[in-house]
């Protein structure tokens, strides 16, 4: 296979997610649906948004990024796509970066 | 317990208290305060402007006013507008609402601004979608008092499993945050003033304090240069006053009933449709003593229910493609096409195009003979 439009998918969904990514300037929450979660690049990507504006948030995770559900601490892997999550972020030039994600339960 | 008398005591009810002086299409409720009459005129102001690109309009979007879309018979009435709307679903999987290539409402127009830059007269359809939704443009009366509904009383009428064995599994949608969704066709946003915020976004690419971000084109940047208008480019008082117009429009006073529309509306509970077409529904608490506590006409459970594989067209939530939200039937009698796509352009299609969980009273209507179906209809059109 050509590397060429896989090198381009590379550069360009990364921009693309980036610049839909609502532009938080302050610590912020934010309460979505996990769309997909990258382990290697320890990062996912949330459904959030307005009524009918949504908006996919590109959340980068780190050592310290404290997961749970309740009491319980998880790691990322045990956050699935559908998930419902609450996630404290503060901004980096990079984008949001999460402090704390608390998965959220639905009936 | 039978829905029946039940149901016949507060038509009764409700209907004593339209006695008086019908309510018009486009009122305000009866019983708001001298203040919030005025927030309904100002709201009504903001609820008619036109947007222009240098009053934030676009980049992309579907209207240029809320009233553009919601004009008739008045201001908050249905127009003939049909907007796209376009998701993913795979079995098995999450819908993937498409919030990252532009979903899941597809912007029809662009401002000359972005045309220049790009070149598109519209924005890109999701090379991901699976289902492509067509969305009338419904007339919103009334939709305060659905607002002022509890979520425990949405969650009575629920019975995923069918355990009364009527061939129903209401069941409530949830948005991105799992809170229950009541608002839009696959009742996905929770909330009237949520609904609207979103809307303005949405379908006029006019950002609010709620919603500061713009959608990008396709997944793409916004071009530079080709909407200058600072975000939000509405602020939150002409946010409020706006959702305050729409949360005081009044249902419009069902038409006064014929011996006919009275044997229509009895045939209307008897052949099923009540079961989620449910006639009345009650508020809760509200700071606006005008929605709090009433008994209104809704015809509507704000459920899902599956209405088959003919009518299926996107996911969104929980709802699968072939799931709807029970159309509220307010102001049914204004409206000029059926069905969230709007295929039928009269009541009996509307009813013939029923699948799913409806295909025991559409089968039923069907049995009907011609005058009891016309009484049916002549109900309907009271509404």
């Amino acid at each position: 296979m050509k590397r060429g439009p896989v090198v381009l998918l590379a550069v360009l969904i990364p921009l693309a997610l980036r610049a839909a990514r609502p532009q938080q300037t302050a610590p912020y929450t934010y309460h979505g649906t996990i769309q997909a979660v990258q382990l290697k690049a320890g990062s996912l990507d949330l459904i959030t948004g307005v009524g009918m504006a949504l908006r996919l948030v590109h959340v980068q995770t780190t050592s310290g990024t404290h997961i749970a559900n309740g009491s319980a601490p998880l790691a990322l892997g045990d956050l699935k796509p559908g998930t419902v999550i609450r996630a404290e972020c503060h901004p980096s030039d990079h984008g949001p970066v999460a402090d704390r994600i608390e998965k959220v339960a639905v009936p | 317990m039978s829905r029946g008398p039940a149901v016949a005591l507060l038509v009764a009810t409700v209907t004593a208290n339209h006695c008086n002086k019908p309510v018009n299409a486009g009122d305000a409720l009866r019983g708001l305060s001298g203040a919030e009459q005025d927030r309904f005129r100002r709201g009504r102001v903001v609820f008619d402007s036109v947007f222009t690109p240098e009053r934030g309009l676009g980049p992309l979007f579907n209207a240029t006013a809320c009233g553009e879309c919601h004009e008739d018979p008045a201001a908050g009435g249905s127009g003939d507008e049909v907007e796209v709307h376009a998701t993913a679903f795979h079995t098995g999987a999450a819908c993937d609402p498409l919030a990252g290539e532009g979903g899941p409402v597809i912007q029809l127009k662009v401002t000359p601004a972005l045309k220049a830059a790009l070149g598109i007269d519209s924005e890109p359809f999701p090379r991901d979608a699976t289902g492509r939704g067509m969305r009338t443009s419904l007339a919103i009366f009334g939709r305060g008092l659905l607002d002022a509904v509890p979520d425990a009383l949405i969650l009575s009428y629920a019975d995923s499993a069918d355990r009364n064995h009527d061939g129903i599994r209401g069941r409530p949608n949830r948005f991105v945050d799992g809170r229950i969704g009541r608002f839009g066709r696959k009742a996905f946003v929770p909330t009237l003033d949520e609904f609207n915020a979103g809307a303005f976004v949405a379908e006029m690419g006019v950002t609010d304090p709620p919603q500061p971000t713009e959608e990008t084109i396709g997944g793409a940047p916004i071009p530079p240069g080709v909407d200058p208008v600072a975000d939000p480019e509405i602020n939150q008082e002409q946010l409020d006053l706006t959702n305050d117009f729409v949360r005081f429009l009044a249902p419009p006073s069902p038409a006064p009933l014929t011996n006919e529309g009275r044997q229509g509306r009895e045939l209307f509970s008897r052949i099923g449709c009540a079961g989620c077409h449910i006639p009345t529904l009650r508020t809760g608490d509200s700071p606006t003593p005008a929605l709090a506590r009433k008994t209104f006409f809704a015809y509507t459970d704000l459920l899902l229910h599956d209405m088959g594989a003919d009518r299926a067209d996107i996911c969104l939530g929980l709802a699968t493609p072939s799931d709807f939200r029970t159309e509220p039937l307010i102001g049914l009698r204004f409206a000029k096409r059926f069905l969230h796509d709007g295929a039928a352009t009269t009541l009996e299609q509307a009813i013939k195009l029923h699948g799913g969980e409806a295909t025991g009273a559409r089968d039923q209507f069907n049995g009907l003979s011609g005058a009891r179906q016309a009484a049916l209809i002549a109900f309907l059109k009271s509404l």
